[in-house]
């Protein structure tokens, strides 16, 4: 199944800013977290710490509701997973 | 009105549309570019979806929590150049205590909540992403 990624601000610059990511039937966020960081590469420290877990500044949606990064529910075909830093509008 | 643009905000038109014959007072918040350390201009990019559900949140809880009778915000996105407004927020009310208090909760939460980000670019040549705030809130819940 695939699933869309939005990602915006410094994280668009480093993976796009939308990225379909292919996963198996039944994968849950953390599949989807590991093809981002491999995605980013060289630049994944931004976003990913030493351990591959997400920085603690990260936040993370899934279809428009924030979510904890080690969400154990599992993704549909179709999601929209969205990757942002702390957010600085206004 | 709630929104999100990428024109010229007017700012006059915006507050003669919130007019209404109960009011006595209308607050504006307006936030414009800086010339911060020799910026020059800046560009704003929003998660636009979300953004328009956190500002309409926004709007109700003001209006739950002041005795206001409307509340009006315009966030403008894209290239912008200092001296140009990033946006305004028109709060009506019969008194004007009510729609300065409700004003400020309006941008404090806004800067909490609502998914934008802005790029600085100096005069010469260096970017740089304005950081976010501390202890940032967007939606719920909160981070694990």
């Amino acid at each position: 199944m695939r699933v869309r990624v939005k990602a915006f601000a410094r994280f668009r610059e480093i993976l796009g800013s939308d990225i379909p990511i292919e996963v198996p039937d039944g994968a849950t966020m953390a599949a989807v977290l590991v093809a981002l960081r491999d995605r980013a590469g060289g630049e994944s420290d931004a976003i990913f710490d030493e351990g591959g877990a997400l920085r603690a500044h990260v936040i993370l949606m899934r279809n428009g509701k924030r979510v904890k990064r080690d969400d154990s529910d599992a993704l549909a075909d179709g999601d929209e997973v969205a990757l942002f830093p702390p957010v600085a509008g206004g | 009105m709630i929104g999100i643009t990428r024109d010229v905000i007017d700012a006059g038109v915006m507050i003669e549309a919130a007019k209404r014959p109960g009011m006595g007072a209308l607050v504006t918040f307006c936030g414009v570019v800086r010339d911060d350390g020799g910026i020059e201009r800046m560009e704003l990019e929003v998660y636009e979806e979300i953004a328009v559900r956190e500002l309409e949140t926004i709007r109700d809880e003001a209006i739950r929590k002041y005795p206001i009778e409307s509340v009006d915000i315009v966030h403008r996105v894209g290239t912008l150049f200092v001296g140009e407004t990033i946006l305004l927020i028109v709060v009506g009310a019969g008194h004007r205590k009510e729609a300065f208090a409700a004003s400020e909760y309006i941008i404090d939460r806004l800067k909490q909540t609502v998914p934008i980000w802005k790029k600085e670019f100096g005069r010469d040549g260096q970017e740089r992403w304005v950081p976010g705030e501390p202890g940032d809130r967007t939606s719920s819940p909160p981070p694990g």
